[in-house]
């Protein structure tokens, strides 16, 4: 069921998941659209998740009338780090993502979401673990996912297991870090992915609604749909404000139609649909390297469960089995 | 004793990964229904990358994708035989190498094709098949009576147009195959046709199946297309055709030494959706290559077989698989592609779909959608299927033969295309 509006407020807004904006002209979305957006969300019941743009400027205004129209509703503010949104309403919300492409030394929202490339996130794993006791949720988004090789998986277990040993630490101390690739698995009794196009959908600022925002990136970069190749289009917006929405074949998104991800208990997966259309051209199959890192991520989560349960008791209802695979596709035969 | 032919399974059915070379797009043909909407006289395969192509699939011997018992060789075109030197080439230089790698495909392999039938008599294609005959499977393709076959089964315009691409004339094929037809008989006395049956076809089905069992050929398999071609009604007319067949090929006795595809007992039963819930298609398992070194899960993901759609490219000779494109191909099963109809479907088995019509009429860029334009003509065939095993029954009951039909009747393996 839809839950979430995601509203790009400009063309230069933040990415804040695995694609990058490779947008970088200002093209604020029109006052107009903005409002038939958010009366959109209120008639479908859907929290308002605004994505600010990035202008590479502090602390930057946006016209007075965006910022009353903005607060005119319940909101999560999502933006680039160094560029908070001044709306009027200063306190922020709880829920609201401060987004980075660099690891910070300090962090203003209670929610840090850390977009890097493996090689730099191995290369400042000493510093992103100083941010674990922060008392800030960091969420790490790794940015070149589809470059990914066997070759580096003993790198990402050590890693993980370097990360964990923190973290214990930190669990020992009383403390409760939240860090999504170790931590939301022990949390988990079900699938908690991205969910685009099933529990939230983006509107961009042409008016049209899209399944996330890389897929408005890649219809603006002229990236080709593959659709159709008498009339090559890179269209790949799902209705629009004024007809609504209009998923075609809305079932292939859900996890009940992904035969891999369906099987499957590495629950804290972003299932990125867009990376499976990418990677291996259908959107309902994810990748050998998502399903990799994943299960890394799984397995790494399951250690941590284990070594904290050497201390106390913790989380008795959640089980994550041993596994002998890091790909599922290895034992699709078996599901 | 009393039996009832039924179709065969193809050789080393599902034990044998299926390699396809697309030798050329062109074909002296330009059928009416023929789904191969990009052929073309331009793109004829080099030797160069029939050979390296080979090297890869054989430098692979233990990879997974690979590791069957034995290996269906497949050239198909537009019409193989048009590139006969080029074959003959490729197939000696697979031999030797599976020889010389001492490869365990060197004793289970089999080279196969689908003809027109045209040039069948040649010497070029003679003398090959006299030089691999204990390793052939050759189908060549008439469609039933002159009339019928050369209502599609046309010549292609002397003169292609500026892209290669070339159209059908009004001249039927039919004389120019049929008199081929003894001679491959005689070489492949089992040896089956393929027949394909567009809307304007079903009027003619009966007198076009009985047409070829009396030019000598026992097995008939038969197929409506896939595409969404149908008209309202159709379906009638269908059943109305295939009753007359039942009644035909029970009263003639023709079911003890004939098959025809169109009947089956297995067709037409609910299906359950854990238990039954198999992939019908083995796209993805199969391997093709064009002329340009491309490879795809199945020829029809070509560009030439496509309508509407890009080209599904899996990978080249010189890169080998982008083994993430196979992904989708191989986590395929019925009921995710299914739409809600087709899972609670009381007739659903026996109901076939081909992944790549599929992929071409999908909404989307998917696998996963499954085209159903066949929906009413599968429940004709098997309103007529049922009506031609109760009549066949209660004739083996009544010539107390039924219970010896019951006891030696053969287990069939689920259909792969």
């Amino acid at each position: 069921m839809l839950q979430y509006l995601v509203i790009l407020l400009d063309d230069t807004s933040a990415a804040y998941c695995h694609a990058d904006n490779p947008l970088k002209e200002r093209n604020l979305m029109p006052i107009e659209t903005l409002k038939k957006g958010i009366l959109f969300g209120m008639k479908q019941n859907l929290m308002i998740q605004y994505v600010f743009p990035d202008y590479g400027t502090r602390d930057y205004e946006l016209p007075k009338e965006y910022a009353e129209v903005i607060e005119s509703i319940d909101n999560v503010k999502i933006y680039p780090a160094g560029c908070k949104p001044v709306t009027g309403i200063e306190d922020g919300n709880e829920t609201d993502v401060e987004v980075t492409n660099e690891v910070p030394e300090k962090v203003e929202a209670k929610n840090l979401l850390l977009r890097l490339p493996f090689s730099k996130m191995l290369k400042q794993k000493d510093e992103i673990a100083k941010l674990f006791a922060s008392g800030v949720r960091i969420n790490l988004c790794i940015t070149d996912v589809e470059q990914f090789t066997d070759g580096q998986i003993e790198a990402y277990k050590q890693l993980l297991e370097e990360w964990n040993g923190v973290l214990l630490g930190l669990y020992k101390q009383g403390l409760s870090p939240q860090f999504n690739l170790l931590t939301d698995r022990m949390m988990l009794k079900e699938m908690h992915n991205c969910e685009a196009g099933v529990s939230n959908i983006t509107l961009a600022p042409n008016g049209k609604f899209y399944l996330c925002p890389a897929f408005y990136y890649d219809e603006r970069m002229k990236v080709f749909n593959q659709l159709n190749h008498h009339q090559p289009s890179s269209d790949n917006s799902v209705g629009d404000l004024e007809r609504g929405l209009d998923i075609p074949n809305p079932q292939l998104l859900r996890l009940d139609h992904a035969p891999l991800c369906r099987n499957c208990d590495a629950y804290q997966c972003r299932r990125c649909l867009w990376l499976n259309r990418k990677l291996t051209w259908d959107i309902n199959t994810p990748s050998h390297q998502q399903c990799v890192m994943a299960h890394i991520e799984r397995n790494a989560s399951r250690s941590l469960l284990n070594d904290n349960r050497k201390v106390g008791e913790f989380m008795p209802e959640i089980d994550i089995k041993e596994i002998n695979y890091v790909d599922p596709f290895e034992v699709r035969k078996e599901f | 004793m009393t039996k009832i032919k039924e179709n065969q399974d193809s050789w080393q059915s599902g034990m044998a990964k299926n390699i396809t070379f697309i030798v050329t797009k062109d074909c002296q043909l330009a059928c009416k229904y023929c789904y191969l909407v990009g052929k073309n006289v331009k793109e004829r395969m080099p030797w160069e990358v029939a050979k390296t192509f080979v090297d890869y699939v054989l430098d692979h011997e233990t990879d997974p994708d690979f590791a069957y018992e034995s290996v269906v060789w497949d050239f198909i075109g537009g019409e193989p035989f048009l590139e006969i030197e080029l074959i003959d080439k490729i197939c000696d230089y697979i031999k030797t190498e599976l020889f010389r790698r001492n490869h365990h495909w060197f004793n289970s392999y089999r080279f196969s094709f689908s003809t027109n039938g045209i040039n069948y008599h040649e010497k070029a294609v003679q003398d090959f098949i006299k030089k691999n005959r204990d390793h052939l499977s050759i189908g060549i393709t008439i469609d039933g009576t002159e009339k019928k076959h050369d209502m599609n089964r046309v010549w292609k315009q002397p003169v292609a147009d500026d892209n290669g691409l070339t159209k059908p004339s009004e001249r039927g094929s039919y004389k120019d195959v049929v008199k081929n037809i003894p001679l491959w008989l005689e070489q492949f006395p089992g040896g089956g046709t393929k027949v394909t049956i567009s809307s304007a076809d079903i009027p003619y089905i009966t007198e076009s199946v009985l047409h070829l069992y009396s030019l000598g050929i026992h097995e008939v398999n038969i197929n409506v297309v896939f595409e969404d071609v149908w008209q309202e009604g159709d379906d009638l007319k269908f059943e109305e055709q295939l009753m007359q067949l039942a009644d035909a090929i029970i009263d003639g006795g023709y079911y003890q030494d004939y098959a025809c595809s169109f009947f089956s007992e297995h067709i037409g039963k609910p299906m359950d959706p854990e238990r039954d819930n198999q992939n019908w298609c083995g796209a993805g398992k199969m391997l093709s290559v064009d002329a340009a070194g491309n490879l795809y899960p199945c020829t029809r993901f070509a560009q030439y077989s496509l309508r509407d759609k890009e080209a599904w490219i899996i990978g080249n000779i010189k890169d080998g698989i982008d083994k993430n494109r196979l992904r989708p191909f191989l986590t395929l099963d019925r009921t995710t592609q299914s739409p809600q109809k087709c899972i609670e479907c009381e007739v659903a088995s026996g109901c076939a779909w081909c992944q790549g019509e599929n992929f071409d009429a999908a909404q989307t860029h998917t696998v996963f959608e499954r085209a159903t334009a066949i929906c009413l003509m599968h429940k004709a065939r098997v309103r007529a299927n049922n009506y031609y095993w109760n009549k066949l029954y209660r004739k083996l009951e009544l010539e107390d033969l039924r219970e010896q039909y019951e006891a030696n009747k053969r287990k069939v393996k689920p259909e792969i295309c």
